[in-house]
């Protein structure tokens, strides 16, 4: 009797496997993807050498003026680096960066605190801390108030006015757009048109209006002879602005809590304000987390238009510094791709966190 | 009835709901009230202090300034009105060009998220990411100082076939001008879309009566070119094209597109078709794979199933997304101001209420122009929204 002896298996085939298998599924799968993949790549070949060139390999990276940038073929790094100061701290007084650093060192504290903090303190420091930043950066960079060397506002700029405004804006926005959010579901019918017609408004009309508005409108609403800082014109409009986007992410969030939340926790007996901060509150933040981030990563980018009202924010100081007699002879695309490197450094980190927190949230079953 | 009785009186007159809301609605009223008195009478008195006329009669006397760029005719001797006017056409001409810009560029770049080539997908992933990422305003001041400043002079410009002119002055194109007899040509067009419009009720009610499919899109972009070619033909054709030449140091005639307003386009088709990808890929996402494996199931081409499966669904989710990227479009368009392209912003706010000082009506009426804009869109999208969303079950 014959004995079925199998086979030794055969290994896959070569165009299956490995590189030329992934290339002929991934790229010339089809006639049409065997075109586009081709025509990509013509693009990029044709595209991409010479930029790197103009970016890494011919560019000027050392010296201190204009002189230096010997190479016109590459890029001008020496425009940043000597302006590099100007972009960061604006104008503020040399011997008082310190100050600036100590700032941002703060904001960062105030952020990380709550995962430092031992779990009983977490709300009763942390919270505190988190509203009072704003003004005690303030006073801090102002200086007057803990007798430091006075700094006027108009020598504040740079990408660090950028983060300061956006943070102390958010910080802010954060507990009026919660009870802005609140009075839209309030039942009471006054409070409730005056909050949907605040919502409505600083979400409806161009930010630049609102800027326009804060410098040209405000100071004819004040008795004469007040003189408010441009600055902190320029910060209550922000956090008003950004209320109004923040009171739509926490409504969406209301509607995510399932209505059992509310009736267990009146029929727990408590008070309005105890259902709203111990119940409610915690579970709003958790779903709204990513929408919020978005939110604020739009705040952000907005702050470049505060240049229009002549507020020396990073984009600002990098249009002064492109105008300046001694670095004439287009140094634009440096300047702007250092801008836009710094913002998308930013902004691509905090959209990364807010995918992150997304997911983590995420309990649902998708394939 | 008597427990309810009983509750209202033993409960202190505070503790009673009704009377709370009662008392904290008159707080807010009087501090509201009392907020609007002291601003109005601080501005009555300010504005009488800097000697400003309030009311709308500036709009009826002459600006005295020149606009770069109108689509109606205006000069320096127009009123104020015309300015109002003619900013506010420029800035629906940047919106409904970015608007279309950007929804085609999202929802080809979106729809590329989804494409088995792998240098297509990551072409969308870069896409999305870099210019979500980077303020507009910087995106602005890179295309028209960067890019377009670096365009070359008229002499030098870059021509396709000598009609198409392309520099550092801006965008040259030739421009169709109609002669006696084009309106008849014009109203075949407007005859061309009410017959698509009936061709699409008519072929829809078929497809419900017969189950036979029409093919809608061929015929209707039959209908749409042939009829107005067609009546151009019979006419005898009462069309010439002007072409640009150049003349001196720059070129006349054909239309002229200004650098300012194709650096805003872009920058603005840019950044929101950046978002509008984002939208699409959420919507095309959010629809289960079942869906797709009931197709195949079905037996449905591949294209197929994205046309009459897949897309149906996710415009659910994509369109109340793009009514608002399409709103913040329009908002985003004031930053004209920023490079000079005269839209309602730069020439209303910025030079009429230089030049008047009535600051409180122009920025007003400025903020009530965008608001309606902004509510066109909203009731158009809601309108197109109900059309798309989920139809239950009767």
């Amino acid at each position: 009797m014959k004995k079925f002896i199998p086979k030794e298996a055969q290994p896959a085939p070569v165009e299956t496997t490995g590189i030329i298998g992934w290339t002929r599924e991934n790229l010339f799968s089809s006639i049409p993807n065997s075109i586009a993949t081709i025509l990509i790549l013509g693009f990029l070949a044709s595209f991409l050498p010479g930029v790197i060139n103009w970016i890494i390999i011919d560019a000027n990276w050392s010296g201190s003026t204009q002189a230096d940038c010997t190479n016109d073929d590459g890029a001008c790094w020496v425009f940043v680096s000597a302006w590099m100061q100007q972009f960061i701290y604006g104008s503020y007084t040399d011997s008082e960066i310190w100050r600036i650093n100590l700032g941002l060192i703060l904001l960062g504290a105030v952020i990380a605190a709550p995962y430092f903090l031992p779990k009983h303190l977490r709300n009763k420091l942390g919270v505190p801390m988190f509203l009072l930043y704003p003004f005690f950066c303030a006073a801090l960079l102002d200086g007057r108030l803990f007798g430091l060397e006075f700094v006027s506002t108009d020598l504040w700029g740079g990408f660090s006015l950028n983060i300061f405004l956006a943070a102390a804006s958010i910080i802010i926005a954060f507990p009026l757009s919660f009870l802005w959010a609140l009075g839209r579901r309030s039942e009471m019918p006054f409070i409730r048109s005056v909050c949907v017609l605040l919502i409505e408004f600083f979400r409806g009309v161009p930010v630049l209006a609102l800027f326009f508005m804060g410098s040209v409108m405000l100071p004819l609403f004040f008795p004469e002879g007040t003189n408010i800082d441009k600055l902190l014109r320029v910060w209550i409009v922000l956090i008003l602005f950004m209320s109004g986007y923040m009171a739509e992410v926490f409504r969406g969030g209301f509607q995510a809590i399932p209505q059992g939340q509310y009736e267990a926790a009146d029929s727990l007996g408590l008070s309005y304000w105890q259902k709203t901060l111990l119940i409610i509150f915690p579970q709003v933040i958790k779903v709204s987390m990513p929408n919020i981030l978005a939110t604020f990563i739009m705040l952000f980018k907005n702050t470049t238009f505060l240049l229009i009202i002549g507020i020396f924010e990073i984009l600002s100081t990098t249009q002064t510094a492109l105008a300046n007699s001694s670095w004439l002879g287009g140094h634009a695309p440096e300047g702007y791709l250092f801008v836009a490197l710094v913002f998308w450094v930013c902004c691509f980190g905090m959209s990364m966190i807010s995918a992150n927190i997304e997911r983590k949230l995420d309990t649902s079953h998708r394939n | 009835m008597s427990a309810e009785h009983a509750t209202a009186k033993s409960a202190s007159f505070f503790n009673n709901p009704r009377n709370r809301a009662l008392i904290y609605q008159a707080l807010l009223l009087f501090g509201l009230g009392f907020f609007f008195y002291s601003i109005v009478s601080n501005a009555l008195a300010n504005m009488e202090a800097r000697g400003i006329k309030s009311g709308f009669g500036f709009l009826f006397t002459a600006s005295g300034f020149d606009i770069l760029m109108s689509l109606v005719p205006y000069d320096a001797t127009s009123t104020y009105g015309r300015t109002f006017l003619v900013g506010l056409l420029n800035t629906i001409l940047v919106s409904i060009i970015g608007i279309i810009l950007a929804t085609l560029l999202g929802f080809v770049m979106g729809v590329a998220y989804f494409s088995n080539n792998w240098l297509v997908k990551r072409l969308s992933v870069v896409y999305v990411e870099i210019f979500r990422n980077i303020p507009l305003l910087l995106q602005v001041f890179f295309w028209y100082f960067a890019v377009l400043a670096a365009l070359p002079s008229a002499r030098e410009s870059m021509a396709i076939g000598e009609v198409i002119f392309l520099n550092v002055r801006g965008l040259f194109l030739p421009d169709l001008i109609g002669e006696s007899g084009s309106s008849i040509v014009y109203a075949s067009i407007g005859v061309a879309v009410v017959a698509i419009y009936m061709m699409r009720r008519w072929a829809k009610k078929r497809q419900d009566d017969t189950g036979e499919q029409f093919p809608i899109l061929w015929v209707g972009l039959g209908i749409f070119f042939g009829l107005p070619l067609l009546t151009a033909l019979v006419t005898g054709l009462p069309f010439y094209w002007e072409f640009p030449e150049l003349k001196g140091f720059n070129f006349r005639g054909g239309i002229t597109v200004i650098p300012e307003l194709m650096a805003l386009t872009i920058a603005l088709a840019v950044y929101t078709g950046a978002f509008i990808a984002e939208a699409v890929r959420a919507g095309v996402q959010s629809v289960p794979h079942g869906q797709t494996e009931a197709a195949r199931s079905l037996g449905l081409k591949e294209s197929r199933i994205m046309s009459l499966i897949i897309v149906p669904q996710a415009m659910r989710v994509i369109v109340p997304l793009l009514n608002s990227e399409y709103q913040s479009l329009v908002k985003n368009s004031t930053l004209a101001t920023a490079i000079g392209y005269p839209d309602l912003f730069t020439v209303f706010v910025g030079t009429s209420l230089n030049q008047t000082g009535q600051a409180i009506e122009i920025v007003f009426m400025t903020m009530a122009v965008y608001f309606a804009i902004n509510m066109t869109i909203s009731f158009g999208m809601n309108r197109f929204n109900s059309a798309v969303a989920l139809v239950e079950r009767k």
